[in-house]
């Protein structure tokens, strides 16, 4: 009954024209679009990159003096290292000739070798090159392994059993599971999704409140014979749609382009499942309509239309930054109380579903419960702010 | 807004939250997370009942899931011995990682192995240096457990596995088989083929071939050797070194064993080497080219009254007799080998090599204080199963010549030798990513180029170890082509 009195005649009128002015700001909607589809895109490519970087590029090493040397220059070659030897030249211009990197061998290295004398071997790096830690890392293992079959064969010479030099062995038992690990990749994205909401809706609520105001059509609105909780109600619906339809662009973005990462390469399980994409999404649902109302709200307080952007710009980056500070500091949030606080709630619940954990359906729903009580108080508070006159005349 | 909540909590409730995580039927087995030493990563471990009565066991099934669970079908390995359990071969994980991205591998601890109800014989605390002592603590270790050693055959272990892979709900497998794990597997093939997708066989012992003849097999990885080290500038250096063998081991005496320093302890004389051992601890060198290239120079120093180097090898092999239940190796060795091996013919493959019959002594004397009853193969019948088979040219036990002459009946096969590769060379350069290749398209023929890329180590030259500089003028590309 009820639901049939809200939605018929003025109200209905009221949400047509609302979505209709929201919906038909093209740049408010490309703006959305644009944000919502960026950080999928930045995501996606920064780890194909990654691994590529790490798995298929080679090293390039220059051996100086290494003609004194072919046993070392032929352990050292290998599917990931490549050996040029080069009798003489300066390291820096070698490095500078596209070198990774520059080992050199001494003029006394082999004598010392063959007497005990423990010669040096002198590696050039340029760290401020990317690639330098991974070519550093390459010949590390190259060398590492060529030294420990020399100490080995050191030991058989002198009768020796090489476990000696092993006094225990350690074995690593790693807890994670191929699909928590998803989480050190994922672990941006239910800031980032959160973040879409507050961005995608932005343009949107600033235009229907003090913009609005600025073009003097808030007024005639008010002079409809209309409860202020309706206006703010229309209103917020139009802006939620705006945001979360940013955070479902987002999501599915993700989603489609997650089959491209190569997140097995690094051991890394693609967990979220179809339910889990479709949870994502409804659970933003309530969120949005809070960012939404808050925006309206804030934007209406302000003094004007730049004021209301300012707020609002710093509105949507106070949260977020906040929720990624949580995150990196990794300040144990695991009471269930604390999935009842807006925003933490949804980010918990999203970083559990992206890696295909279990989330609880009673604390969802009593968090979105929660955030949709706060939807209603606001909006309360919107309309009491709509019969106060002071609301026009700020300009 | 109540619409569209009650159309949330609709939503939520269907598409169900906390959907993932495995719903365990009733007749699914039931796994726990577990670990295998040699592999960070948790496992998943079953329990699965085999057997009756008094040889009742549970059978340790580890399964490594896939990252990326694409439905191909599982690859489950076979450990050798007979006697090893598939858990020891766990650190092969590391090296089948790109293989384990989209299968699930699949390491079955076979009856009386492992953590399978390991029938040991305590010989993994002391190994008794003479035959006699050594035959007496088996037959004492038979006579514990006469039944359980009858009960264990590769027939057996063939069934086992197939009850595995039912209770697993696995509809085609792949195998995985390493030295006598090909014997297992190459069974398998012949008793459930319908079953099986592919093949990957290293260290092949082919069911006609009799394994336990190894003499001749160890002359040629020696010579092998031989040939890589005279090609080899600096170790060319040692000369003569095979005949300098052949005389220490022919004139080995009482004396010179109660020289051989102890490579754990540095003890001399502590427990005497007799010839027998010390002729097989040096073909169990072979096994391992990074051994292999420390024999000549070890020889040298031995033929000069240095033992300690031979000492030093011997010390690399110390932990491999602790993973072999030894109460499993005789019950299918004397059942399925030793009976059908005749002097002649043990005659016949010891002439004219340095191990003699230093090996197979010590089985035919275990084998006469273990008397199971002899298990015969049937003669193999044709398949077409697509097979990756995989040999160290230099292999003591199973060499290229096995899988080469052996398998005519299967018509589906392609074939890796690995130049001066010893025994098991899965792990080796570009050989885990063929066998990748391999399972994912297994009718295509591999690109084998990288194989010829596997070099030997580094021979040790002197007490430094390897020559790393020029000396004498080092061969640029190894001795191996």
């Amino acid at each position: 009954m009820a639901v049939a009195n809200i939605f018929s005649g003025q109200m209905a009128a009221l949400l047509r024209k609302e979505f209709l002015e929201a919906w038909r700001d093209r740049r408010a909607l490309w703006m959305a679009i644009c944000f919502s589809l960026l950080f999928p895109v930045l995501l996606a490519g920064s780890t194909i990159f990654f691994v590529k970087k790490h798995t298929e590029e080679t090293t390039r090493l220059a051996l100086l003096g290494g003609d004194s040397v072919p046993v070392l220059e032929q352990q050292l070659r290998g599917a990931s290292l490549e050996v040029d030897v080069v009798a003489q030249g300066e390291p820096r211009a070698l490095l500078a000739d596209g070198y990774d990197l520059v080992l050199q061998v001494g003029e006394d290295f082999v004598e010392g070798y063959r007497n005990f004398r423990a010669p040096k071997l002198y590696l050039y790096v340029d760290s401020s090159s990317t690639s330098s830690g991974r070519a550093e890392r390459h010949l590390q293992e190259r060398l590492g392994s060529l030294q420990q079959l020399i100490v080995s064969q050191r030991l058989t010479a002198r009768g020796v059993a090489p476990q000696l030099l092993a006094p225990w062995q350690l074995q690593v038992r790693d807890i994670s599971t191929p699909s928590s690990r998803g989480a050190l990749i994922l672990a941006m994205v239910p800031g980032l999704l959160i973040l879409t909401l507050f961005v995608a809706s932005l343009a949107t609520s600033v235009d229907t409140s003090a913009g609005e105001r600025e073009r003097l059509s808030l007024e005639t609105l008010l002079l409809q014979p209309l409860p202020g909780w309706q206006l703010i109600v229309a209103k917020t619906l139009a802006v939620a749609s705006m945001g979360w339809l940013g955070a479902l662009l987002a999501i599915a973005a993700l989603v489609t382009l997650m089959p491209l990462m190569p997140l097995a390469e690094l051991g890394i399980q693609q967990a979220t499942t179809v339910s889990g994409v479709i949870t994502m999404g409804l659970l933003l649902l309530p969120l949005a309509l809070l960012v939404a109302v808050v925006q309206i709200l804030l934007a209406l307080r302000s003094q004007s239309f730049k004021d209301a952007q300012t707020q609002l710009s710093i509105l949507q980056l106070a949260p977020v930054t906040l929720l990624m500070v949580l995150d990196m500091s990794r300040v144990e949030l695991g009471e269930p109380f604390w999935q009842l606080v807006p925003l933490v709630g949804q980010q918990q619940w999203l970083k559990g579903l992206l890696v295909g954990d279990t989330v609880s359906l009673p604390l969802v729903v009593a968090g979105s419960l929660v955030c949709l009580m706060l939807v209603g108080v606001s909006v309360a508070v919107g309309a009491r702010a709509l019969r106060r006159e002071s609301l026009l005349g700020a300009v | 807004m109540v619409w569209m909540r009650r159309l949330l909590f609709v939503a939520v409730l269907s598409c169900g939250l906390g959907v993932p995580g495995s719903v365990v039927g009733q007749d699914e087995p039931v796994s726990s997370t577990c670990y295998l030493d040699g592999w960070g990563d948790s496992l998943l471990c079953y329990r699965i009942s085999v057997g009756a009565d008094a040889n009742a066991i549970e059978l340790s099934v580890t399964v490594a899931p896939a990252v990326n669970d694409a439905g191909r079908e599982p690859l489950y390995l076979l450990a050798g011995g007979p006697g090893q359990a598939a858990s020891d071969l766990a650190p092969l994980l590391n090296a089948f990682r790109r293989i384990n991205r989209e299968r699930d591998i699949v390491m079955v601890d076979r009856r009386g192995a492992g953590l399978s109800a390991a029938f040991r014989c305590g010989f993994e605390r002391e190994m008794p240096a003479d035959l006699q002592s050594f035959s007496r603590q088996l037959a004492q270790c038979y006579l514990r457990r006469p039944q359980f050693a009858e009960a264990l055959s590769s027939r057996q272990a063939v069934e086992d596995l197939e009850r595995v892979r039912k209770t697993l709900g696995h509809h085609r497998i792949a195998l995985w088989g390493g030295s006598w794990g090909t014997r297992t597997a190459l069974l398998y093939q012949q008793w459930y083929p319908e079953a099986l997708s592919a093949l990957v066989l290293d260290a092949v012992a082919p069911i006609d071939t009799k394994v336990f003849l190894t003499a001749t097999a160890a002359e040629r990885a020696m010579q092998r050797l031989e040939r890589d080290c005279a090609r080899d500038a600096i170790c060319a250096g040692f000369g003569d070194w095979r005949s300098e063998l052949d005389q220490l081991l022919a004139n080995w005496s009482g004396e010179r064993a109660a020289q051989f320093p102890d490579p754990v302890t540095g003890v001399r004389g502590a427990q005497p080497v007799p010839r027998w051992v010390l002729a097989n601890s040096i073909r169990t060198a072979l096994y391992d080219p990074a051994a292999a290239a420390q024999l000549p120079y070890a020889v040298h120093q031995a033929s000069r009254g240095n033992y300690l180097p031979l000492s030093g090898i011997s010390g690399l092999f110390l932990n491999t007799t602790d993973s072999m239940a030894m109460g499993l190796t005789f019950s299918v060795a004397c059942a399925e080998e030793l009976n059908r091996i005749t002097a002649d013919e043990v005659a016949a493959d010891s002439t004219g090599s340095f191990l003699g019959s230093a090996f197979f002594d010590l089985f035919y004397s275990g084998c006469q204080a273990w008397p199971v009853s002899a298990k015969p193969y049937s003669a193999p019948e044709e398949r077409a199963h697509p097979v990756l088979l995989i040999s160290g040219e230099a292999d003591p036990i199973t060499p290229p010549d096995y899988a080469e002459r052996q398998l005519v009946y299967l018509s589906n096969k392609q074939h890796l030798i690995v130049p001066g590769g010893g025994h098991i060379n899965s792990g080796r350069g570009c050989i885990p990513d063929l066998i990748a290749r391999f399972l994912n398209a297994p009718q295509d023929s591999l690109d084998q180029g990288c194989v010829a890329e596997i070099r030997r180590p580094p021979f040790m030259v002197d007490a430094f170890g390897p020559a790393l500089g020029k000396g004498v003028g080092v061969e640029r590309q190894g001795g191996q082509r």
